[in-house]
């Protein structure tokens, strides 16, 4: 099921590009799946959980009219896209390829893999100059993907992408709650990439279909230090996710606590939290009634086309 | 829109652009670019995370 993490982050991202006038493609990377042995590697399981992932944006706003939906299995089918493929790879070599296997969620220390993973990254790079992109857009894990499509196409004088990363969202037990492992050289990323929403553990990621009951719960299990700012990870969902689609954020409270307060900026709201004027209990309830909010449209379509969410639960329940 | 509302609606919310002054050149150079975003199409399983997205 889609988390918000790629909901939200990903969703409002695409929504700013389009607006600012770029020609955007969202891209079903159904190959690419396959070679990371996502649903054991069947791509017809793929394929309707790419369709799923299609309606997820639709009811998110980035509907046909608005973005071009690309499968990685249109490009696969032209037998210039596999020469491309192996024009990429041979600007680089096999142990730059294997460094850039975190890309795949894979830890950096990973020894021996199938040989199919070692096509991911090349043709992540080759999809780009395929599609002849201006600019390829993704999470900060995706940098070391980005970097090689850029040599690459510079070496081979088909251009040099632009990359635009975005930050990574927090699971909901924050950094201290990920699990352990090596994903770049640079220890900071490193952590940043392990406590991304892991889809692994459900009960520390909210999904794009939680209730709004089911969100409150969860948030109420949050990790949300008082005063504490870093590694938190709900006072971050603010900064990522009310105040990007937001102009003002109202937190209400109780009479007796205070009453209301509203805030402009992200930067107000975290130094009312740090000098201890907002309760952690405000900001979790708060935060859930919100997330509720921004998740409404996307349940109202789920409610009118149910097939695409119950097909992927049937998948998820095998 | 002019250069800049683009410029900054484009930046918005990133922790980095690689180029930035060559975002400015698509965007000075191109009325409407082309860009992308890619996803993995997986569910809730005991894979690691991530990967295109």
């Amino acid at each position: 099921m889609m988390h918000i993490g790629t909901g939200l982050v990903c969703g409002t991202k695409i929504r700013d590009m389009v607006q600012a006038g770029f020609h955007f493609i969202i891209f079903l990377a159904d190959w690419h799946s396959m070679i990371n042995n996502k649903f054991g590697g069947d791509l017809e399981k793929i394929e309707t959980a790419g369709e799923y992932f299609k309606h997820c944006f639709t009811a998110l706003g980035l509907t046909e009219d608005k973005v071009e939906y690309i499968w990685a299995s249109d490009l696969a089918e032209k037998a210039n896209y596999w020469e491309r493929v192996i024009r990429v790879a041979k600007t680089t070599t096999a142990q730059r390829v294997m460094r850039a296997l975190p890309i795949l969620g894979r830890d950096l220390k990973t020894q021996d893999v199938e040989a199919a993973t070692l096509f991911y990254p090349c043709m992540q790079a080759a999809d780009i100059f395929e599609m002849s992109l201006d600019l390829a857009c993704a999470g900060i894990d995706q940098r070391k993907a980005h970097v090689l499509a850029r040599e690459a196409g510079e070496k081979l004088r088909w251009g040099k992408p632009v990359a635009l990363h975005t930050p990574m969202l927090m699971g909901l037990a924050g950094i201290q709650g990920s699990e352990k492992g090596s994903y770049d050289e640079d220890p900071k990323l490193s952590s940043v990439i392990a406590a991304k929403m892991s889809k692994s553990k459900p009960e520390n990621t909210i999904l794009l279909h939680d209730s709004p009951e089911l969100i409150e719960e969860k948030l109420s299990k949050a990790y949300c230090p008082p005063k504490i700012v870093e590694g938190n990870p709900v006072i971050e969902y603010y900064r990522l996710l009310a105040f990007p689609t937001n102009k003002t954020i109202a937190l209400n409270r109780d009479q007796k606590y205070g009453g209301d307060l509203e805030f402009s900026t992200y930067k107000e709201l975290e130094e009312a939290y740090k000098t201890g004027k907002i309760h952690p209990q405000d900001l979790k309830s708060n935060m859930a009634r919100i997330l509720a909010g921004l998740l409404n449209g996307v349940r109202e379509y789920f409610d009118k086309h149910p097939e695409p969410l119950e097909q992927m639960q049937r998948l998820e329940a095998k | 829109m002019n250069q800049q509302q683009r410029l900054e609606l484009v930046t918005k919310g990133t922790v980095e652009i690689i180029q930035p002054a060559e975002l400015q050149r698509v965007l000075e150079e191109k009325k409407k670019p082309r860009a992308y975003w890619g996803f993995e199409c997986s569910g809730k399983q005991p894979a690691p995370h991530g990967c295109l997205e």
